[in-house]
């Protein structure tokens, strides 16, 4: 058993988590972050990848739009580095009402949502894929966000000023002391070793686990109902900018552009438990008949990989009549001293990534009102590490560092541009980490051939590194290949499935990889 | 003379058209891209796992075709399959190929796990998995596709289907195929083998690293069109060598394809690269022509029977829409679809339906109506289109390819001459 103690203790790792984990930490208290996995691999790695404008909010929830507007801007400066401005639209489809464009322009007038209506025609120019049937546009601050990107900035701003962050560390229990929180419990997933922190606060980040983790501190009835969201990534940017329908909010109705790909979403699906979403092909179907009807011939491109992700929709009955202070629409502070009479505990569940750092700011002003303990929070000014120079995310970086190494560097994945001293660089910062959590932060595996052929270079690479054997090495690569399959075979059709026939060729046909030696530990996290 | 239409040069194309030419067809050998000879490893497959390792492939097809029923191989018996091997042995003489079909033989692969294939290039015979072996990997710092102590470490850790262990040592060394270059490809380095010069220096380079009684394992790039390349390597260094293969661009399958190819001209058949088919005529139940996309509008080839080589979902020949309707792209022909769902989500679990779903055709090789009639009266089908195969979980894709050929090849020129014996009696 290994013993802690901090000032504040945030579970969860998402972006919500590690907003307050920065936040805290930059108040000047000592502070822990815990995530039962590694960072950013809850909805925060499910999600879909744009920054709002707040123009998406305009009509049905202007408080949001408001706030996403503010937060837009902030965000594109302190995570400078994990933003691409790349614009966007709304715009009506033969099947929109153009008149509820009115209704649209002056919500966003009214919420401060930056706009310009723009010509039909200048639209396409920029946008020369878009149906060509559309008859009124509307152009907004949609930028796209890198949300491992985002999550790394703030997790090493956090660092910097003396937090802690343990990855693969779950939360079993949560032990209290009379009417205050003593205690957090978690498992090290990687050792197996009991790890107890002493602290005086809990800041529950854990989303649509939240309800499970109110409950270890003896709060009940926390509910938290998983609202699950399909997303498709296609191989290519289909659009360079941001393109919403200009309609109500609905399902599949905004097309981004995420580095290399765009991502069709999203959907809104109740669902039983957060850790088993299913990507429903009736699902993949309506996603194709809405990237359609936003870009013709949609359903020819190349889809690579789906993912779905679960909104943490609070669903209190007991939430305290004081709490409505800390709410705003779409997420909820639940104060557990009013409800259940812990003092030290405070529960956030909701909004949205693009306003992460607002919400840690509500929240840790929350806990320093519970301590009487007013800190000004700082998080809005200064940049997070990687970000400083201001500038923003484009492209074509990858491609300009290639230019200057490629005489002295390997390139493992083609699609991605990742070089080798990228992989050995990020696999020395996280020499536990499996090949999914460096892919997150490199990408590798998540272009085209979705790991045909850098999977393999990766475990050899991997191999030559000190911290892993003959066994690791090989059980990360199974891992890898069984988990790039869960967000493949829901989209598999058109051009991915001569794709992975390739990919079965290589893996099955020439490396025999099924027949490899069975591991006497198999890795699954 | 009977006129032959094969549309796709990857081994089943390959082999068929030479056959067809030799026994005096008029041939032409349409192909898009460069077939998928390339893909695999330079070995010949006839059956690895049923799903348990095999050791006998031929004694082992009689009860793997009955426990599948719907697999090519409940049409090509093991006397056919082993009558064509033994012909693809003559095609290609034994400098590029070796082995008897009716064992095994286990060889290392890039990740360290050990293969079962029947026919192998000679250059790879030394790397057979038996007990006791004791070999030096060697990998080249320049190739990203080949990491020597993945490939030891794994053998090391592995109970050999024979029996016993071997033991694996690892080296990684650095002879620059091109200068000032550090992410070489496989090819660039077969080429450069092809340089005696350069294969001496690379021969002295990789002998300062081999101990007393090793056989040496490198990655398969030892040469391109100079066969003997690797056996002088071996002779260099004084110690049995083996080529280990490399994902796909293969040189190995380069070598046999342009050896097979090469045959193929040599024979008369007249080989049109490059094109894709675009359309067909057909009348009174047989295909008349198909058309061939060309610079300069598109090209009309008449032929008495028509054989359709030309793989699977791999290279395009197959296909699933976004609704999953399925397609054949040449002739548009109805297909054999598994039933239930096409895909699923167990990655490590059974073959995925999807890839079983292809062309049916009648123990001739005439495509037909899957459970039914013939679709055209002089339509054949080879190799990956075939329906009822997961080619690369059995290990069973040049198996299937070379006998399917020979089969169609063979029914095409009886089909032929019934024709002229009724022709004359008329
Ligand atoms: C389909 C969909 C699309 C979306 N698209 C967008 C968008 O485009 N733009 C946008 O701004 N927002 C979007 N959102 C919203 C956004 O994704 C979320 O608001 C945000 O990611 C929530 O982050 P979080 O940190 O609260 O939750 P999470 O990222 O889920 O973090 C919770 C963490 O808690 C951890 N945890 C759980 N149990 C334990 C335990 N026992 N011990 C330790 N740790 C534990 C989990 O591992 C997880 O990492 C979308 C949401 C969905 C569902
Ligand atoms: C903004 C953005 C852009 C993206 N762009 C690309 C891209 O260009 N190319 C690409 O290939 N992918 C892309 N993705 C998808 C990404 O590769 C992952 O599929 C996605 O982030 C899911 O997270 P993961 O990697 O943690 O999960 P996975 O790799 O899918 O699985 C890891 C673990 O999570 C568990 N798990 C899997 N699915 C679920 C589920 N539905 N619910 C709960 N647990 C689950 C598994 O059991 C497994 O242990 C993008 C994702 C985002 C958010």
């Amino acid at each position: 058993m290994k013993t802690l103690s901090a000032d504040v203790v945030v579970v969860g790792g998402g972006s919500t988590g590690v907003g307050v984990v920065r936040d805290v930490a930059m108040r000047g208290y000592s502070a822990i972050l815990v995530d039962r996995a590694d960072l950013a691999q809850g909805t925060t790695g499910r999600y879909h990848g744009l920054l709002h404008s707040g123009g998406r909010y305009v009509v049905s929830d202007p408080h949001s739009a408001t706030e996403c507007a503010e937060e837009n801007a902030i965000i594109s400066r302190i995570n400078a580095d994990a933003v691409e401005l790349t614009g966007g639209y709304f715009v009506a489809t033969q099947v929109d009402d153009p008149a509820w464009g009115d209704d649209w322009a002056k919500g966003a007038t009214d919420t401060k949502v930056p706009f310009e209506e723009v010509s039909v025609a200048d639209v396409l120019k920029a946008e020369p894929r878009l149906n060509p049937k559309i008859s009124r546009a509307f152009a907004v601050q949609d930028g796209s966000v890198d949300g491992w990107q985002m999550v790394w900035g703030a997790a090493n701003s956090a660092k910097q000023y003396g937090a802690q962050i343990l990855t693969y560390h779950r939360v079993t229990g949560i032990t209290r002391d009379g009417d205050r929180v003593s205690q957090v419990i978690c498992t090290d997933d990687k050792t197996g070793e009991e790890v107890r922190i002493s602290t005086n606060f809990v800041l529950n980040c854990a989303a649509a686990w939240g309800g499970g983790i109110a409950a270890m501190a003896g709060c009940p009835d926390v509910q938290v109902v998983p609202g699950a969201g399909i997303m498709i990534a296609m191989n290519h940017r289909l659009t360079n900018s941001v393109v919403n329908r200009l309609t109500y909010p609905a399902d599949g109705d905004i097309l981004v552009p995420v580095h290399t790909v765009c991502i069709i979403g999203t959907t809104d699906q109740k669902a039983d438990d957060p850790d088993r979403l299913m990507i429903d092909w009736g699902e993949v179907q309506q996603m194709m008949d809405c990237g359609e009807l936003l870009v013709p011939g949609f359903r020819s491109a190349r889809a690579i990989h789906a993912w779905a992700g679960a909104r943490p929709l609070v669903k209190d009955s007991r939430v305290g009549a004081g709490d409505t202070r800390h709410m705003s629409r779409g997420m909820s502070i639940i104060d557990h001293s009013d409800r259940d009479g812990l003092k030290g505990l405070l529960t956030i569940a909701g909004g949205k990534l693009t306003t992460y750092r607002l919400m840690a700011e509500k929240v840790v002003n929350a806990m320093c009102a519970q301590l009487n303990d007013p800190r000004p929070c700082r998080t809005a000014t200064e940049q997070v590490p990687g970000s400083e120079s201001g500038r923003n995310y484009v492209i074509t970086h990858r491609l300009e560092e290639r230019e200057h190494d490629r005489y002295d560097d390997q390139i493992l994945c083609e699609c991605e541009l990742m070089s080798k001293g990228m992989f050995t660089r990020a696999l020395a910062d996280q020499p536990k980490g499996s090949f999914d959590d460096l892919r997150r932060q490199l990408r590798l595996g998540m272009g085209p051939c979705q790991g045909g052929f850098c999977s393999m270079r990766a475990t050899g690479v991997a191999l030559q590194s000190e911290h892993i054997d003959i066994e690791r090495a090989t059980g990360l690569m199974r891992l890898f290949l069984k988990n790039r399959w869960i967000g493949i075979w829901p989209i598999l059709y058109g051009d991915q499935v001569r794709q992975t026939a390739l990919d079965n060729w290589i893996f099955q046909g020439t490396l025999d990889v099924e027949h490899l030696p069975g591991p006497t530990h198999e890795e699954v996290v | 003379m009977t006129r032959v239409v094969v549309i796709g040069a990857g081994l089943a194309g390959l082999v068929a058209s030479i056959r067809l030419a030799d026994a005096g067809a008029r041939v032409a050998l349409l192909n898009k891209g460069t077939g998928g000879l390339q893909l695999g490893q330079g070995t010949v497959d006839v059956l690895g796992y049923a799903p348990e390792r095999v050791q006998r492939p031929l004694d082992a097809l009689a009860g793997f075709a009955q426990a599948h029923p719907g697999h090519p191989y409940g049409m090509l018996d093991a006397a056919l399959v082993a009558r064509s091997l033994e012909y693809l042995k003559e095609l290609l003489g034994p400098g590029l190929l070796t082995g008897d079909p009716a064992v095994n033989l286990h060889l290392p692969t890039a990740v360290g796990s050990v293969r079962p294939t029947a026919l192998v290039s000679p250059s790879m015979t030394a790397g057979s998995c038996v007990d006791g072996a004791s070999f030096v990997i060697v990998g080249l710092r320049r190739i990203k596709d080949f990491y020597p102590e993945l490939v030891a470490q794994n053998l090391n850790r592995t109970d050999l289907p024979g029996g016993g262990r071997l033991t694996a040592r690892h080296v990684m060394i650095d002879i620059p195929a091109r200068e000032n270059e550090v992410d070489s490809s496989g090819l660039t380095y077969a080429r450069a083998l092809d340089d005696p010069g350069f294969r001496r220096r690379f021969a002295q380079g990789v002998a300062a690293v081999v101990g007393e009684g090793e056989t040496v394992g490198l990655p398969a790039v030892l040469g391109l069109d100079d066969h003997g390349a690797w056996a002088e390597i071996a002779e260099l260094i004084g110690a049995p060598v083996f080529e280990i293969p490399l994902p796909p661009p293969s040189v190995p399958g380069m070598r046999q394809n342009r050896a097979l190819t090469a045959r193929a001209k040599a024979a008369g058949v007249r080989v049109v690269p490059g094109s894709r088919v675009t359309g067909f005529r057909s009348s009174a139940g047989a295909v008349d022509s198909v058309q061939l996309a060309t610079a300069g509008g598109d090209r009309d080839f008449k032929a008495d029977a028509f054989l359709l080589a030309t793989g699977g979902f791999e290279s395009g020949a197959l296909s699933a829409d976004s609704y999953h309707n399925l397609h054949e792209a040449v002739f548009d022909l109805p297909l054999r679809r598994p039933e239930g769902h096409l895909v699923h989500g167990d990655y490590w679990g059974d073959p995925q339906p999807l890839f079983t779903a292809g062309v049916e055709t009648d123990d001739t090789m005439l495509v037909r109506h899957p459970g039914g009639e013939p679709v055209y009266s002089n339509l054949y089908a080879a190799g990956g289109i075939l329906a009822g195969a997961t080619r690369w979980q059995e290990k069973s894709g040049e198996g299937i390819a070379v006998a399917s050929a020979v089969r169609a090849a063979d029914s095409i020129l009886e089909a032929a001459t019934t024709a002229t014996t009724q022709g004359a009696a008329s």
